[in-house]
C-alpha cells in the first residue's frame, strides 16, 4: 500500500540502526561503510530544517500556480467552474506527489507533505463549493476521513494521522448528534469506546512486521487515541460541550446527569495511564499521563477552587520539584529497569538549545510584575519600551 | 537497537562477531530512561513556583505578610545559589557539564527568585532610583555573570532577553513580531544594533574560545533580530529607500550564509534563506505595485514571480543541503 519503495525503506532503517550502533561504539566505521554498501538506499530525505523550508516553498508554488489558473478563468467564472478548478488542482497535486515519490525518490522531503496537504485541501474545498456546503456534515467528515486515511496509507504521513483521527471522531459525532436525546447521551461513551478500540488496534499494529513503515504514524495514533479517550470522559469537556452544543440549561454549580461517572474518569484515567505506562515501560502512556495530570488539576480547580491561584501555583511548584528530586535520588542507581540518566546522548545538545529557548520564552515573564507598577516614564525612558517587557 | 538485525548482519559476514556481541550486550542491558520526563517535571515545577511567588509578592504588597514572603524568597534564592555554588564543577573556558540533573533547575530557580527580589525592591523602595533602565540593567548583569560562571544556556537566553529589553526590544521568541512596534525607526535601529552586538558576541565566543558553545544562542537571537529589523525597515521606508535596505539584507544574508556553511548548520541555512526570500518578495511586490498600472497583468506577473522564485529557492536549498552533507 505504501507509495515508497519498501526495500529502500528497509535499507534506510538498517542504515539508521547501524549509525546508532556506531555512535555507541558497537561497530567500527569500516563496518558501517560496509553495511551502507550492502544495503543502499537512494531515498532523498534532507535535514529537518531543509525539509521545512522545502515544505513552505512548495506550498507557495502550489498556491500561486492555483492563483494563475484562477486568473485565466476569471472572465467566464461560475462557482461550479471554480469548484472544478479546485478538484482538478487536487488531482494534479496528488499525481505530482506520487511522481515525486516514485521517480525522484523523495521521502519525507517536505515536498511530499506539502503536495498531499494541498491535494486534500483542494479536493475537499472543491467538493464543498460544488455541493454549496449544503450536504449533511457527515458527508464532509467521511470524505475527509477517506482522503486522510488514503494519504496515511500511501505516504505514512504523521500529520495526516491527526486529520484522520479527528475526522473519524467527527464522523461519529455528527452521526450521533442527529439521533435525538439518546444519541447525545451516548456521545461521550461512543468517543471513549472508539478511542479505546483505536488505541488497542494501533498498539497491536505497531508490533506487526507488515506495519513497520508506519511506526511513527501508529505512535501518533496511540497518543491521539489516549488523549481523546480522556477527553470523552473529562468532566469539564463533557459539561461545557453539553452546554455549548446541546443548549443544555445549567446553572453554575448545577451538576450534569451522571456527573460522578465523569469525575471518576477525570481523576482516575491519568493515574491509570501512568500506572500502566510504568508497568509496561511504555513511554507514550507515561508521557500522555503526565500531560493529563495537568488537565485533571485544571478541571478540578475550575469547579472547586481550593486555594487562590498563586498559592496553588507555589505549592504545586514545590510539590513537583520535590517529586522530581525524590525520583532522581531514588533512581541514582537504576532500579526496576528505570534510570534517570539520558539514554541518547546524540540529540542532547540540540535538545538543550531548544530548552534554552523555551526558558527564554516562558521564564522572562514569570518574574515580571504588571507593567503599570513601575513603568514611571510612561515607557519612554528605556529607549522605546514599546513592548511591556523588561 | 535491534540485536536480531545485527545478528543477521553478522551471518552475512558484514560485521564481526565481536561487534554483534557488543550490540547484544548493550540492548540486553538497556534501561528505560525517564530523564526527559523528570526534566520536564522539574522545569514545570520551577516555572510554577517562581510564577506563584511572583504573584504572591505583588498581591500582598500592602499587607504585613509581604515581608515574610520576601524573606522566604531571599532565603530560597540564597539557598539555590548556595546549592549551585557547592555542587558546581570548577570554572573553565570550555563547556562545563552540569554535575547533575537537578543543578540546572536549582540555578534557574535561584535566578528567577533573584529577579523577583530585585524588582520588588525597586518597586517598593526604588532602590535603584527612578531610572527605569536600571531596573532591567541590574538583573541583566547578574544573569550574564551567572550564565558564564555556572555555564547555563537557559540563564544566558534570559540574560539576552533582558539585554534586549534594556535596549527597548522584545526578543522573547513568540513575542518578537507581536510585541514590537516595527514601524518606528528608533526601534528598528536598536534592533539592528542589538543584532550586530549579539552576532559580534557569537563571533568572539567562537574565536577567543571563551564558552564557544554559547555562540549558537547568541547568533540565533542575533540573526533573527537583525533580519526582522531590516525587513521592518524595508516596510517602513517610504519611496525607493527600501531597495537600499534590501541590499543590506542581502549582504547580511550572504555573510550569515557563509558562516552557516562554515559551521555546517542546517538551521541557519534554512532561516537565512527564508529571510532573504521574504525580503526579495517584498522588494518585487512593492516595486510592481508602484510601477505597473495594469492590475490583471500585475497579478499575473506577481504570481509567476512566486512560482518561479519558489522553484529556484527550492533548488538553492537542495544544493546547500548537498554541499553541507558532503562537508
Amino acid at each position: 500500500m505504501i507509495s515508497y519503495n519498501t526495500t529502500a525503506l528497509d535499507n534506510r532503517h538498517i542504515q539508521d540502526e547501524a549509525e546508532s550502533a556506531r555512535d555507541k561504539a558497537c561497530i567500527t566505521p569500516e563496518e558501517l561503510a560496509a553495511i551502507k554498501e550492502a544495503y543502499p538506499s537512494d531515498l532523498y530525505s534532507p535535514n529537518m530544517y531543509i525539509r521545512f523550508g522545502i515544505f513552505i516553498l512548495t506550498l507557495i508554488i502550489v498556491l500561486f500556480s492555483f492563483g494563475i489558473l484562477c486568473l485565466t478563468q476569471i472572465d467566464n467564472g461560475s462557482e461550479t467552474g471554480f469548484g472544478v478548478i479546485c478538484l482538478f488542482c487536487g488531482i494534479v497535486t496528488y499525481v505530482i506527489g506520487e511522481v515525486m515519490v516514485k521517480e525522484k525518490r523523495h521521502y519525507k522531503s517536505g515536498a511530499d507533505a506539502a503536495l498531499i496537504w494541498s491535494s486534500g485541501g483542494f479536493i475537499l474545498s472543491g467538493f464543498m463549493i460544488i455541493t454549496e456546503v449544503e450536504a449533511h456534515p457527515l458527508v464532509y467528515c467521511l470524505l475527509t476521513l477517506l482522503l486522510a486515511s488514503w494519504f496515511v496509507l500511501r505516504f505514512a504521513d504523521v500529520s495526516m494521522t491527526i486529520v484522520m483521527h479527528g475526522a473519524l471522531l467527527a464522523s461519529i459525532f455528527s452521526l450521533l448528534i442527529d439521533t435525538g436525546t439518546a444519541g447525545k447521551v451516548i456521545i461521550p461513551f461512543a468517543v471513549m469506546i472508539v478511542s479505546l478500540a483505536v488505541y488497542l488496534l494501533a498498539l497491536k499494529l505497531s508490533r506487526t512486521h507488515a506495519c513497520r513503515h508506519y511506526t511513527n504514524c501508529l505512535d501518533m495514533w496511540q497518543c491521539l487515541a489516549l488523549l481523546t479517550l480522556y477527553a470523552g470522559g473529562n468532566y469539564f469537556i463533557v459539561r461545557e460541550l453539553s452546554i455549548e452544543m446541546f443548549n443544555l440549561d445549567l446553572q453554575p454549580g448545577q451538576d450534569i446527569a451522571g456527573g460522578w461517572i465523569f469525575w471518576v474518569l477525570t481523576i482516575a484515567l491519568p493515574l491509570v495511564y501512568i500506572g500502566l505506562g510504568i508497568r509496561k515501560k511504555n513511554r507514550i502512556l507515561i508521557g500522555i499521563g503526565l500531560i493529563l495530570i495537568a488537565a485533571m488539576v485544571y478541571t478540578i480547580r475550575y469547579y472547586h477552587s481550593i486555594a487562590p491561584l498563586e498559592v496553588a501555583m507555589t505549592l504545586g511548584g514545590i510539590g513537583m520539584i520535590a517529586v522530581a528530586y525524590g525520583l532522581i535520588r531514588y533512581l541514582k542507581v537504576a532500579r526496576h529497569g528505570f534510570t534517570a540518566d539520558s539514554s541518547d546522548e546524540r540529540h542532547t545538545m540540540e535538545a538543550v538549545q531548544i530548552e534554552s529557548l523555551i526558558i527564554a520564552q516562558t521564564m522572562s515573564q514569570a518574574a515580571t510584575p504588571p507593567a503599570d507598577q513601575y513603568n514611571f516614564g510612561g515607557g519612554t525612558g528605556g529607549g522605546g519600551g514599546a513592548s511591556g517587557e523588561y | 537497537m535491534d540485536h536480531k538485525l545485527f545478528e543477521q548482519l553478522q551471518k552475512e559476514g558484514i560485521i564481526s562477531a565481536e561487534s554483534a556481541e557488543k550490540v547484544r550486550v548493550i540492548s540486553a542491558n538497556r534501561l528505560f530512561s525517564v530523564h526527559w520526563e523528570l526534566k520536564t517535571i522539574l522545569y514545570l515545577g520551577v516555572l510554577l513556583l517562581s510564577g506563584g511567588l511572583g504573584i504572591l509578592v505583588y498581591k500582598n504588597i500592602d499587607t504585613i505578610g509581604h515581608q515574610a514572603i520576601l524573606a522566604a524568597i531571599a532565603l530560597g534564592c540564597m539557598g539555590c545559589f548556595y546549592y549551585a555554588y557547592r555542587h558546581k564543577l570548577p570554572f573553565s573556558r570550555e563547556k562545563v557539564p552540569a554535575p547533575n540533573t537537578l543543578f540546572d533547575y536549582i540555578l534557574l530557580l535561584g535566578c528567577l527568585l533573584l529577579i523577583t527580589f530585585i524588582t520588588y525592591l525597586q518597586v517598593q523602595y526604588t532602590v535603584f532610583g527612578t531610572r527605569y533602565g536600571m531596573a532591567t540593567f541590574i538583573p541583566m548583569i547578574v544573569l550574564f555573570c551567572t550564565a558564564y560562571y555556572f555555564d547555563h544556556l537557559g540563564v544566558l537566553s534570559m540574560a539576552i532577553t533582558n539585554l534586549a529589553a534594556w535596549m527597548g526590544v522584545s526578543v522573547t521568541p513568540l513575542h518578537l513580531l507581536s510585541q514590537n512596534d516595527f514601524s518606528s525607526f528608533p526601534l528598528i535601529y536598536s534592533g539592528m544594533l542589538l543584532g550586530v552586538l549579539l552576532i559580534a558576541a557569537a563571533w568572539l565566543s567562537d574565536h577567543k574560545h571563551f564558552k564557544a558553545h554559547f555562540a549558537f544562542t547568541y547568533s540565533n537571537f542575533g540573526v533573527h533580530v537583525f533580519m526582522i529589523a531590516t525587513l521592518a525597515a524595508m516596510i517602513a521606508t517610504l519611496r525607493y529607500g527600501y531597495a537600499l535596505w534590501f541590499l543590506l539584507l542581502a549582504g547580511a544574508g550572504a555573510f550569515f550564509m557563509q558562516q552557516a556553511m562554515k559551521k555546517q548548520s542546517f538551521y541557519f541555512v534554512f532561516i537565512v534563506t527564508l529571510y532573504v526570500y521574504i525580503g526579495l518578495s517584498l522588494l518585487i511586490v512593492r516595486w510592481m505595485s508602484e510601477v505597473v498600472d495594469d492590475t490583471i497583468g500585475a497579478l499575473f506577473a506577481g504570481f509567476l514571480y512566486f512560482v518561479t522564485s519558489g522553484i529556484s529557492f527550492i533548488v538553492l536549498l537542495v544544493k546547500m543541503n548537498k554541499k553541507l552533507k558532503k562537508a
